[in-house]
């Protein structure tokens, strides 16, 4: 395995050494592939909002794939400027933000085929999976291997994960609009239903795992870096509860829950946009600060959740009447 | 020198607010006549710890310390030569085998003391430590037990919101440090491989550096001038942390403030500090007088301040004041990697293996050692090149064209506590007529052979790790002893609780107190012994032992 | 041994940082000064000086640069003004005499050898001199009182060194990141680099660690 690992490295490494670009250069890039992205997606993407109501499969699904959006975007952001930090210095590093921006503009874009787009999800959520193990081989590879240390500074262990949860949201919209299509609404809702919510609640868990993580890491230094490690949890929990049992109350708990979540998901990026102030040099020393400071495309991961979540108890509730 | 005019700042009811730039806090001021509870001087780890706290126990507290009160975002420059003015810089003769090189190396002369210069490595003692000559056979015994000083570790790595890993390899068990480790960089790194291969432990050095924000105090930002003041605030500094306390708490700070001699009253007490300021002499009177000034200035003091019914200088009945002068020794291998390294990013040690000072079999020495890696500014490492090697010339400026391409290992190593080591008072008189401190030092068989093994166990360590072409430089590193503490007044000079056993309003409050010096750098020691002296004399202030 | 220097990062210089989050103000200040304020000749007689100057070109030779970095004028400053380093070695004697005495020793020593004065001998002769009182093995009876390898090291190699290393275009030279405040670095690992870090040579790195 470690073996394998070391040939696939060895294709991977690029020879380069320096960063490639600068870091002007990177965040334009950055920000014009991501409005390209939005942009790309947005005036293609049909109307909607009509069918949206009508069945709780389908505005599911919307929801999913809203989720898959938000998810995506941050991925776009994140995984760009985490790997311009590690200097681009394997070519799998491009992977990453590459797949990020085209499913970010396949689940903004309604108008991609099914087939293609659930191609598109699979290959992120794959992409994710991968870079979860390449994550896990370069913290085991550095000295001390399986340490704090090593989990905090090394590749982040579980950022990949979100590029999973991207890509599962948006198979998972492709996957329930074809059930409905083959086997009709109800009878999706319930086979499907409980499934995806159990899933969603295990995925708002994994990315607690890694605010809890980098959180820690902060020392928790100011009392609201507790909120991410408390409220999407409680989201979660009862997103589980109301899976197993939905009765009207679970189920208004956890869209409490939820709606919470996705606020907080948004707070957290002004909070971490204050967080980069209050590193040394401030916003002027934005090419260290945007980089050492706390990740600012990172809180909306659990926005995206939750909003995926929040259509997920649609199904739910359909379920107990 | 830009910057380094010599005008007071704590004056006129204000001192320096050293989180801004240009402004002030409040300062409550008392008059050289107004008998005040504690005079302390100096204010480095152990006279800011125990001004602040005993402040903030309500106690009257004059601090005085030599040096000017600096406003780091403002007044420190990233520059090797201009933040020469940290450092105490008047002469000091050092003589013996190996004389000290003091200045750049060892001494503060600033609010804050040392800790406005020193590289933040944040060691506990070993516990067996406090106990050597009775468990392990040589040395001497402190007169506090392990236990209590740990409890004080703890209290003073909260205090600077120490960032250390959060399992730490060595020792009895720990609280976790209050803040996280910070990454380590590529020379910390070298320091992991070689330890790895050679199958010892190894950690990130727990640093008095915060890793993420805390008050005013951003996060360091790995500039790496650590070394020469930390122009961030990240460094806990006593500069930043213990004296903002005592400012607040009501205690004056008096800059630019040279201690020449204690007054002894009647009834074998002191009565104040004789000190100079702004071209006079002067003379603060205290119910306590503390001396707080390292160990070559505090022995210097109390030497200076010898009276008829104490020849010898205060505190001295025993004659062991400015005896048994302990400096670590610090010598280190370095070597040229293919790696590029830039040891110049992050604070210079963040990497440290105490293997040998927790491991007793395998040692044809007594003692313990710690090495860590480097991270030395470009003149400051050729300044160890030239002096070590004698290197000049092309050879000498090619060799520091791989400057980037080094890496190297340090140890602290622990020197046995021997009274040919000493400071005494030469005839030569300083600008204000002191007399000039003269230090004898040498190492001896045992402190050789320890950093024999060190250097030849690093030298392994750093093959191990790829390095080649290596040189090898001596040097020490703190300084310690000259007061020590003890149980029994004829072979000590102070009492555990810095008391001195001669004159009972006599105190001492820094480094000079320890008895021994273990491997590990001492500002934790000396920040906790201060902590606890401050809990003791709350205690006895409540009693009324006073 | 080479007589040329090869820097790794030929393309580097510290000094376009001067506008960046680099650098602060007081760095800046204390820069400037450093750069265009050279101060003249106030304490060594003008024999001591010439000797100085041609010591100070070999110990630290710069036949690459047509403006080379000035030592001698600084280390006049620093003995002249009394900066002292805190340590006045026992075997040594106080800071200024020390230098007058050590500037002496070196042209006596040439005169002792070559009957010419230091600063005129051939490159090859002022470095077997050097080498000769870097190895204690100094002929002439000037040096009675100064121990010669102490005073070159300890004294004269150290402040060659900590002048010639804190001019921006030593920091350059070797790649250096130079000054840092308010911003820092980012990324610690080896062989990585920040975007305002300078660039390494890789084919001059590599013949040059080939040779080490």
């Amino acid at each position: 395995m470690a073996k394998a690992l070391e040939k696939a490295e060895e294709v991977l490494v690029s020879p380069r050494r320096g960063p490639p670009v600068s870091d002007e250069t990177l965040v334009a890039a950055a920000a014009i592939g991501c409005v390209a992205a939005c942009l790309f997606g947005l005036l293609s993407r049909r109307r909607r909002h009509a069918r949206n109501h009508a069945d709780p499969v389908a505005a599911c699904a919307d929801s999913l794939k809203d989720g898959a959006v938000v998810l995506a975007g941050s991925v776009l952001l994140d995984s760009a400027f985490e790997h311009f930090r590690g200097n681009f210095r394997n070519r799998a590093m491009y992977v990453a933000p590459t797949t990020a921006a085209v499913s970010l503009a396949a689940a903004l874009n309604r108008n991609v085929p099914r087939p293609l787009r659930s191609g598109i999800f699979a290959t992120g959520g794959t992409v994710g999976v991968a870079g979860l193990a390449f994550h896990a081989y370069n913290i085991m590879k550095r000295p001390g291997g399986l340490s704090w240390n090593n989990l905090f500074y090394a590749a982040p262990a579980i950022a990949p994960g979100a590029m999973v949860l991207s890509g599962f949201l948006g198979y998972a919209a492709s996957h329930i609009e074809h059930a409905m299509e083959r086997t009709g609404s109800e009878r999706t809702r319930r086979e499907v239903g409980p499934v995806l919510a159990l899933l969603m609640a295990a995925g708002i868990l994994g990315t607690v795992a890694e605010a809890a993580l980098l959180h820690f890491r902060g020392a928790f230094h100011d009392p609201f870096m507790f909120v991410p490690v408390s409220l999407p949890p409680i989201a979660a929990t009862s997103l589980a509860v109301a899976a197993v049992k939905p009765t009207e109350e679970t189920i208004r708990a956890s869209r409490w829950a939820l709606t919470a979540t996705a606020i907080a998901g948004v707070l957290g990026v002004a909070f971490h946009v204050y967080g980069v102030q209050r590193n040394m040099g401030g916003w002027r020393n934005w090419t260290q600060n945007l980089f050492v400071g706390p990740p600012i495309p990172a809180p909306p991961s659990f926005t995206g959740l939750a909003i995926a979540g929040l259509g997920v108890l649609r199904l739910l509730k359909q379920n107990e009447e | 020198m830009i910057g380094s005019e010599r005008h007071l700042r704590a004056t006129a009811g204000r001192a320096p607010d050293v989180f801004a730039r240009g402004d002030w806090v409040p300062m409550r001021q008392f008059s050289d006549e107004e008998e005040v509870d504690f005079a302390i001087v100096g204010t480095g780890a152990g006279g800011a710890t125990l001004a602040a706290k005993l402040a903030e126990a309500g106690f009257s507290v004059v601090a005085l310390d030599a040096g000017p009160f600096w406003r780091p975002l403002e007044d420190f420059a990233s520059d090797e030569t201009e933040q020469n003015k940290l450092y105490w810089l008047q002469d000091r003769i050092s003589g013996g085998s190996h004389p000290i090189e003091f200045g750049t190396n060892n001494s503060g002369c600033a609010v804050g003391g040392s800790t406005v210069h020193f590289q933040m490595v944040a060691l506990r003692f070993r516990p067996e430590w406090f106990a050597q000559r009775s468990t392990m056979g040589y040395g001497r015994d402190w007169p506090i037990p392990w236990q209590e000083m740990w409890r004080y570790y703890e209290e003073v790595e909260d205090a600077l919101k120490i960032a250390g890993p959060v399992n730490y390899p060595w020792g009895p068990p720990r609280g976790r440090y209050p803040y996280r480790a910070h990454e380590v960089n590529a020379a910390g790194l070298v320091l992991a491989k070689g330890a790895e291969a050679m199958g010892v432990k190894w950690a990130p050095t727990p640093l008095a550096t915060v890793s993420a924000p805390r008050g005013k105090s951003p996060p360091c930002v790995y500039r790496g001038f650590c070394k020469i003041g930390c122009s961030t605030n990240a460094k806990q500094s006593a500069l930043i942390t213990y004296v903002p306390r005592a400012l607040a708490a009501g205690a004056e700070i008096r800059d630019l403030a040279m201690a020449g001699q204690i007054e002894m009253g009647e009834n074998n007490r002191a009565r104040g500090v004789v000190y100079h300021r702004q071209g006079e002499w002067r003379r603060q009177r205290a119910r306590n007088v503390v001396v707080a000034g390292y160990a070559i200035e505090t022995p210097r003091l109390l030497l200076n301040s010898a009276t008829a019914q104490h020849p010898s200088g205060l505190a001295n009945s025993t004659g062991l004041v400015g005896k048994c002068l302990m400096a670590h020794s610090n010598h280190a291998v370095w070597g040229v990697m293919d790696d590029e390294i830039r040891w110049y990013k992050g604070p210079p040690s963040m990497a440290v293996c105490e293997h040998w000072n927790y491991e007793d079999k395998g040692k044809d020495f007594q003692g313990g050692y710690s090495f860590m890696s480097q991270g030395p500014l470009p003149a400051d490492h050729a300044k160890g090149l030239v002096t070590n090697t004698g290197m000049f010339g092309m050879e000498l400026r090619q060799r520091m064209a791989l400057y980037n391409h080094m890496a190297g290992l340090k140890i602290v190593g622990e020197v046995e506590p021997r009274e040919e080591n000493r400071v005494e008072l030469s005839d030569e008189k300083d600008e204000l007529g002191l007399p000039v401190p003269r230090i004898t030092f040498g190492f001896s068989e045992n402190d050789k052979r320890l950093y024999k093994h060190a250097l030849h166990f690093m030298r392994q360590a750093l093959e191990a790790a790829g390095a080649r072409d290596f040189t090898h430089t001596a040097s020490t590193a703190h300084l310690m002893g000259t007061c020590r503490m003890g149980d029994d007044p004829a072979d000590s000079v102070t009492n555990a609780d810095g008391r001195t056993w001669d004159i009972p309003n006599l105190w001492i409050c820094d480094g000079s107190l320890f008895p021994t010096c273990g491997g590990v750098n001492p500002s934790m020691t000396i920040y906790a012994l201060a902590a606890r002296v401050a809990d003791r004399i709350k205690e006895m202030g409540a009693r009324g032992e006073l | 041994m080479s007589k040329e220097f090869t820097s790794l990062y030929p393309n580097y210089d510290v000094l376009k940082k001067w506008d960046t989050p680099s650098w602060n103000d007081i760095t800046r200040a204390v820069i400037e000064k450093r750069l265009n304020e050279v101060p003249r000749r106030r304490f060594f007689t003008e024999r001591q000086w010439v000797t100085l100057v041609a010591v100070c070109d070999r110990v630290m030779p710069q036949p690459d640069r047509s403006d080379p970095v000035p030592i001698a004028p600084w280390i006049d400053t620093r003995v002249y003004e009394r900066q002292g380093t805190g340590t006045h070695y026992a075997s040594l004697p106080p800071q200024q005499e020390c230098w007058r005495h050590g500037m002496d020793a070196i042209e006596a020593e040439a005169q002792h050898r070559h009957r010419r004065p230091f600063d005129k001998l051939d490159p090859v002769e002022q470095d077997l001199i050097l080498h000769a009182i870097e190895k204690n093995e100094v002929g002439s009876s000037a040096w009675d009182g100064l121990p010669s390898q102490n005073f070159f090291r300890h004294i004269l190699l150290r402040a060659i060194v900590e002048v010639y290393y804190a001019h921006p275009a030593a920091w350059s030279e070797i790649g250096f990141g130079g000054p840092a405040s308010p911003r820092g670095y980012v990324r610690l690992p080896e062989n990585r680099r920040d975007p305002w870090e300078a660039e390494e040579h890789a084919a001059v790195a590599a013949q040059r660690l080939a040779a080490t």
